[in-house]
């Protein structure tokens, strides 16, 4: 509701109330002219008057009309004001409904944004991430060969040097108890044979 | 060594310097035993000692008699030059060698190497067959382990399926100690 329309609504009731003393003033008045009485005659009769005139039924016709007006007065009101209150209600949803929507467009804007740069920056990050992700597969790829290759050179080796001390110390046990000493003196000689002159020259010289 | 011993033969029974020590001694003892007899008053009975193979061989093949003051000092200057100045060698075999075994060696030796070198037998069993020699100053391998390990870039292409490395090259002269100690010696 608008002040215009609560001042309707009070004015309305004073010019009411307004009447409603004039119009018993007026009364009051014209039965202080008639004859010459006392003063107490006087107001006897004006209290007959007054009795007479606003007996209990005029007070009661006077206050069915007041009732009845200040009713319609109210109703007439409380019509405006629901449609003042429609009105502003409708105004107000639309109001709200532009002022939301407005809102929320620009949230949304905001958040779309937020969520682009959001993306953008998760993108970025991801980019990054798997770049170095790539480059520490590389590099750890590179390194496991490597730590392959050398473990492999080093079994290897390990595996030739043992394999050929087993084989070796296989052989001198088997075959070494086998082999009579008697047998081996031819070849026994001709090994000192073929080192002949070194054995002299160390024997003899000492070179 | 003087030139009248090294017309002497030492025996090939006599294979180290403990057996020409020993055959030196006996050869002292006969000495001294007959010098004593020759002041001993002519008709006592007298019980020559026994001789070892060993001298009887040395006085045959030097075609010496131990009678003879001259032989015997001859022999015992001989034995002493011997056990004092003759070269030794050390042979160290995968066992324990039989007698004969070591005299063909001596023999060989001795015709080929030094006539009067002397043998020190040593006993090494991981070397598989074949002998490790040592002599002043070198040191020789010739066993089978050492003749595996010559020979190893063969095993090894053997193993792997490779075409056949040539052996390295023996070295069978090397200054040194031995790669493995010896268990025992003769």
């Amino acid at each position: 509701m608008d002040t215009w329309g609560l001042g309707l609504i009070l004015g309305s009731l004073t010019a009411s109330t307004a009447a409603f003393v004039w119009l018993a003033l007026k009364l009051g008045g014209k039965s202080k002219k008639g004859g010459s009485m006392t003063g107490d005659d006087f107001a006897d009769q004006a209290k007959k008057d007054v009795e007479h005139i606003f007996n209990d039924e005029f007070r009661e016709e006077l206050r069915n009309r007041g009732r009845l007006h200040f009713e319609k007065i109210i109703g007439e009101n409380a019509m405006f004001l629901q449609q003042d209150l429609r009105l502003t209600t409708s105004q107000l949803n639309e109001y709200m409904k532009t002022e939301i929507t407005r809102k929320l467009q620009e949230e949304f804007t905001k958040y779309e944004e937020s969520i682009t740069d959001a993306k953008q920056m998760a993108i970025e990050s991801i980019t990054k991430t798997q770049e170095t992700i790539e480059q520490q597969r590389l590099m750890m790829s590179q390194q496991l060969s490597q730590e392959l290759a050398n473990e492999k050179t080093r079994l290897i080796d390990r595996f030739e040097e043992n394999m050929a001390d087993i084989v070796n110390h296989y052989v001198l046990a088997a075959v070494g108890n086998q082999i009579d000493l008697n047998d081996q003196l031819e070849y026994i000689l001709s090994d000192l044979e073929a080192n002949k002159e070194a054995i002299i020259r160390d024997l003899n010289d000492g070179a | 060594m003087e030139h009248n011993n090294s017309i002497l033969v030492l025996p090939v029974g006599a294979v180290g310097r403990l057996d020409v020590g020993r055959l030196l001694r006996e050869a002292e003892a006969l000495d001294e035993f007959l010098t004593q007899a020759a002041v001993r008053e002519p008709g006592t009975a007298l019980k020559l000692p026994k001789t070892s193979k060993l001298l009887d061989d040395m006085l045959t093949s030097n075609k010496l008699n131990g009678l003879v003051v001259e032989d015997r000092q001859r022999i015992i200057s001989f034995l002493q030059s011997v056990k004092g100045q003759a070269p030794t060698m050390h042979i160290s075999f995968s066992a324990d060698p039989s007698p004969l075994f070591v005299q063909r060696l001596v023999s060989y030796l001795r015709a080929e190497i030094h006539p009067l070198v002397l043998l020190q037998i040593g006993l090494q069993p991981n070397i598989g067959a074949g002998c490790v020699v040592r002599t002043t100053n070198k040191y020789f391998d010739f066993s089978l382990r050492q003749r595996f390990k010559e020979n190893r870039g063969v095993l090894m292409s053997k193993l792997q399926g490779l075409p056949d490395k040539k052996p390295e090259t023996p070295v069978p002269v090397a200054v040194g100690a031995p790669t493995a100690p010896e268990v025992a010696s003769v």
